[in-house]
């Protein structure tokens, strides 16, 4: 049973859903409600050789390579208890399925939080996450899951749960595996659980916002924010479309008198029209503007990333612009001058196509440093690699891969170099 | 024991220069040993040792370590403590502290591009002109090298606020087993594929060998404020510890010593610890003025309020510097208390912190010793320091058998083996107390994936004989035997 070329939901344990995975559907879902579960399907997946999907919230479905072949679906929603929370160490340990909103919601009643933006948190689950390596604005001031882990358990095809690191914020015992998980696409081991050094929330924010007429002119006023001593903890510059208005949006956060100060600052660098909320409306504009950076397409438009050095962005935005404006139709851009990363959203209408998209991220690689294609139709990642080029040390991660997963059985294909 | 051929050192000498290899017992008796305390960690000597200049010498040792069938041991200023730059099994030590330029600093990216034997501290003296610093500053950072750092994921007291080593690199150039010449990661974000740089950060020399680092610089805070407080006793400081980390406050550093700790460094460096005091804190503040100020006010109340006798505050360089003198050098005043010393590394939960320390005391009672302790309290990353005299019979073992002890009650209340001291040989016996064969086995595949031959750094890390032939093939075994129905 085929399905349209899209993207579909995963539901919660037990529903009747249709789930597809870059327009293929009609897999076993599994749903094991615990470690070792896990892995006994895995192990009996590559008795049998089949291929597994790993699926959380499925927010992100779409990101990756075209599955080299896929059969079964292993749902992480019933791994999504709490294993072990203590506020006054501020370390947390939970289970991979559990979805991010809801882990907040408890750290925030004792004053605390993981710091990361999620554009759908009330979807996406930890393990996804951590498996995606995807992190929102904020990770600009706070850095990204990478930077939180401190323990991890693993379920693999060998049948095994394994876990590294521990519940300590500081540890040298062993290969950091749970940073060389971050980002892995669930293709070394379907994460089980997972342990964070967690922070105390902030006690106050605020935002100032301004509009500029060219993209230019915003982008001046985000690097003189980035040079002065704000040290934001966040800093976007977004548009619709090549003419504009463009939009520049400042994150500050800490003690509430620091926050006015530095908020004041940044409205001399951003001009008198400049806009400021604070507190939930400052939180509120910040969870709206991730929520638009989510991980999905329409019928005919694509998301890309191109990244290079920070000092290098309006370069490389500039540049992005003008050669997407030869490929297609800019429909939002979210600039992140401090990080030095472009999120694009572009239609290339129904004349777009494996060769429309692989052209546009070949040209854009001549003018960022990295280019990754995040979501796209399906039909058109025919033979594309997403990710880019094989990167260097590629025979490193294929030892491992071929390690860890010797009969392919997890998200064959899906990741870089066809992992 | 590996031996060197009559080639090895003829070889050696055409690729790197007559000048840069040594061969002579007297020079290598230097390299038989590193930080680590002789009697936790055996000395070793190494076949030869080279110190090259360029990556491509780098390179080109590695390979012909391979052909003379030689393990390779790299080694930056030799200060760890776990026994990581010891050459176990012999072979080539590569010494890269010749390869010490700072390559290029980028003040607007706020990254710097460094040779491995580049001195922690000398990068941040280098940088700060420029208003940023490199963040790790373990308590070594006179000699130690970035090398090192990237090999132990090396912390220090400012780790608390600006995390550890692994979150300040952002590529690395490696030399990998196989001689091959790789840069991982990057000045862009979002490189595709597995984190190799993760991997190698506290890989302890035993993936690859460092050669560039592209590191992360952190902006210089506008005000720094540094405060010490004295406590009647070690219980009290430890309570005032955990109150401060419950109630939401991240200072750039929060360290402990204690009396034993006092008596050597304050006739030492006269920084006005307290002679008298029980345990003091030592609490650095960083950020906006206003908010230094906020924040000192609001510990010096947590901090009374648990019982402090006195608290000193300093603004100024001069004043901070020898506040802190007192805690970076307390090991160079240890030598007023004894002749030995073994300087433990384990790390707590912070809510056990009081706990813990109690229990030091209970070790050292028992085994008749005196143990000091010098510490990062605010991330429970403990260093009880065993004073000990190698040459009265009985104490080496007194020590040792009270290290056993410490070390297994702080992994029983949810501890780690090492904050950032590193396995090494030191512990490696001690892992399957942490990780279970499974663990362990996950550990291998990482190593087999970079250094599937076994040659850089062996002997370290994992317990004695799990990595060597036989023991790997009947695992072997045991894994194909397990997984039978599929069998290739």
């Amino acid at each position: 049973m085929r399905s349209e070329a899209g993207i579909a939901i995963a539901s919660p344990a037990g529903a009747d859903h249709p789930l597809t995975i870059d327009g293929v559907g009609g897999f076993r879902v599994e749903h094991p409600s615990a470690g070792p579960e896990v892995a006994e399907i895995l192990a009996d997946s590559a008795a049998r050789g089949l291929a597994v999907a790993p699926v959380g919230g499925g927010t992100t479905l779409g990101l990756g390579n075209l599955p080299e072949r896929l059969d079964c679906v292993v749902s992480t929603a019933r791994l999504n208890g709490v294993l072990a929370y203590e506020p006054a160490d501020l370390t947390l340990s939970v289970g991979a399925g559990a979805y991010f909103s809801d882990v907040q919601s408890l750290l925030s009643e004792h004053g605390q939080e993981l710091p990361l933006d999620v554009a759908i948190p009330e979807k996406a689950t930890i393990g996804g996450l951590i498996a995606t390596g995807l992190a929102g604005p904020r990770r600009l001031g706070s850095g990204t899951l990478r930077d939180l882990l401190i323990g991890i358990a693993v379920a693999h095809p060998s049948g095994t749960v394994t876990k590294a690191g521990g519940m300590v914020v500081k540890n040298v015992t062993g290969f950091d595996l749970p940073r060389l998980y971050h980002g892995s696409m669930g293709t070394l081991g379907i994460i089980v659980s997972a342990n964070f050094k967690i922070l105390p929330a902030a006690r106050f924010e605020s935002s100032v916002l301004a509009t500029f007429p060219t993209l230019d002119g915003a982008l001046e006023a985000a690097m003189k924010v980035r040079a002065s001593r704000l040290q934001p903890l966040a800093l976007e510059v977004t548009g619709e479309g090549a003419n504009g208005p463009w939009l520049v949006a400042v994150r500050l956060a800490g003690r509430e008198q620091s926050v006015n100060l530095l908020a004041a600052e940044a409205r001399t660098f951003l001009g008198g029209d400049a806009e400021t909320r604070s507190g939930v409306k400052s939180q509120a504009w910040w969870k709206d503007y991730t929520r638009k950076q989510a991980v999905d397409h329409g019928a005919t438009d694509v998301l890309l990333r191109c990244t290079s050095r920070p000092s290098a962005t309006a370069t490389m935005t500039h540049m992005a612009m003008t050669t997407i404006a030869q490929h297609g139709e800019l429909i939002r851009c979210y600039v992140s001058p401090g990080l030095g990363a472009v999120l694009i959203r572009v239609d290339l209408g129904i004349s777009g196509g494996v060769e429309v998209l692989a052209s546009l991220r070949d040209d854009l690689l001549c003018r960022a440093d990295r280019v990754t294609v995040l979501a796209a139709p399906s039909p058109w990642k025919n033979g594309l690699d997403v990710w880019g080029p094989p990167p260097p040390g590629f025979d490193v991660m294929q030892s491992l891969k071929e390690d860890f997963d010797p009969h392919r059985v997890l998200n064959p294909g899906r990741f870089a170099g066809f992992l | 024991m590996a031996r060197r051929s009559a080639s090895l050192i003829e070889d050696l000498i055409r690729v790197v220069g007559r000048d840069a290899v040594y061969d002579s017992p007297g020079d290598l008796l230097v390299y038989e040993y590193d930080g680590s305390v002789d009697g936790a960690v055996d000395t070793a000597s190494p076949a030869a040792v080279v110190l090259p200049r360029t990556t491509e010498q780098v390179a080109a040792v590695v390979r012909l370590a391979s052909t003379h069938n030689l393990p390779v041991v790299a080694r930056g200023a030799g200060t760890g403590l776990s026994g990581g730059a010891v050459a176990q099994r012999g072979g080539i030590i590569i010494a890269l502290t010749r390869m010490d330029r700072i390559l290029e600093i980028d003040y607007a990216d706020r990254t710097a591009l460094v040779e491995p034997g580049v001195i922690n501290l000398e990068l941040s003296e280098a940088t700060l002109p420029g208003g940023a610093f490199f963040a790790p500053d373990p308590s070594s950072q006179k000699a130690c090298t970035i090398g090192g750092n990237v090999a132990e994921n090396s912390g220090g007291p400012h780790c608390l606020k600006y995390g550890v080593t692994t979150n300040h690199v952002l590529g690395l150039e490696v030399v990998l087993p196989s001689g091959e010449v790789v840069w991982t990661g990057g000045r862009a974000e979002g490189g595709a594929g597995y984190d190799l740089t993760a991997a190698l950060v506290g890989s302890e020399g035993m993936l690859g060998i460092v050669t560039k680092a592209l590191v992360r610089l952190t902006p210089a805070p506008e005000a720094i404020l540094v405060m010490l407080a004295a406590f009647g006793d070690i219980d009290a400081a430890s309570h005032a510890v955990t109150a401060i980390i419950r109630a939401g406050i991240v200072p750039a550093a929060l360290e402990m010593m204690d009396n034993l700790t006092i008596q050597a460094v304050e006739p030492a460096y006269h920084a006005g610890y307290p002679l008298d005091a029980g345990a003091v804190l030592l609490i650095e503040m960083d950020g906006l003025s206003e908010d230094v100020t906020e924040t000192g006010a609001e510990i010096e109340l947590i901090c009374r309020q648990h019982g402090a006798r006195s608290i000193r505050a300093a603004t100024e360089l001069v004043e901070r510097e020898l506040l802190w003198k007192g805690r970076k050098m307390a090991l160079a005043a240890m030598g007023r208390l004894s002749p030995n010393y073994y300087l433990h590394d384990t790390v707590v939960p912070r809510s056990k912190l009081p706990a813990t320390l109690r229990h030091v005391g209970e070790v050292a009672r028992d085994h008749n010793l005196r143990i000091a302790n010098v510490f990062h309290a605010g991330d429970g990353n403990l260093h009880p320091l065993m004073l000990f005299d190698r040459r009265r019979a009985g104490d080496v073992e007194r020590v040792l058998e009270a290290s056993h002890a410490l070390l297994h009650y702080c992994v029983e209340i949810g501890g780690a083996l090492s904050g950032e001291h590193g396995i090494g040989t030191e512990k490696r016996d001690y892992l399957t107390w942490v990780y279970s064969a499974d663990d362990l086995a996950a550990m291998a595949g990482v190593k087999n994936s970079f250094d599937p031959a076994g040659c850089f750094n062996p002997e370290k890390l994992f317990p004695r004989g799990y990595m060597c032939g036989e023991v790997r093939a009947l695992r072997a075994q045991a894994m194909a035997q397990k997984h039978g129905i599929y069998a290739l």
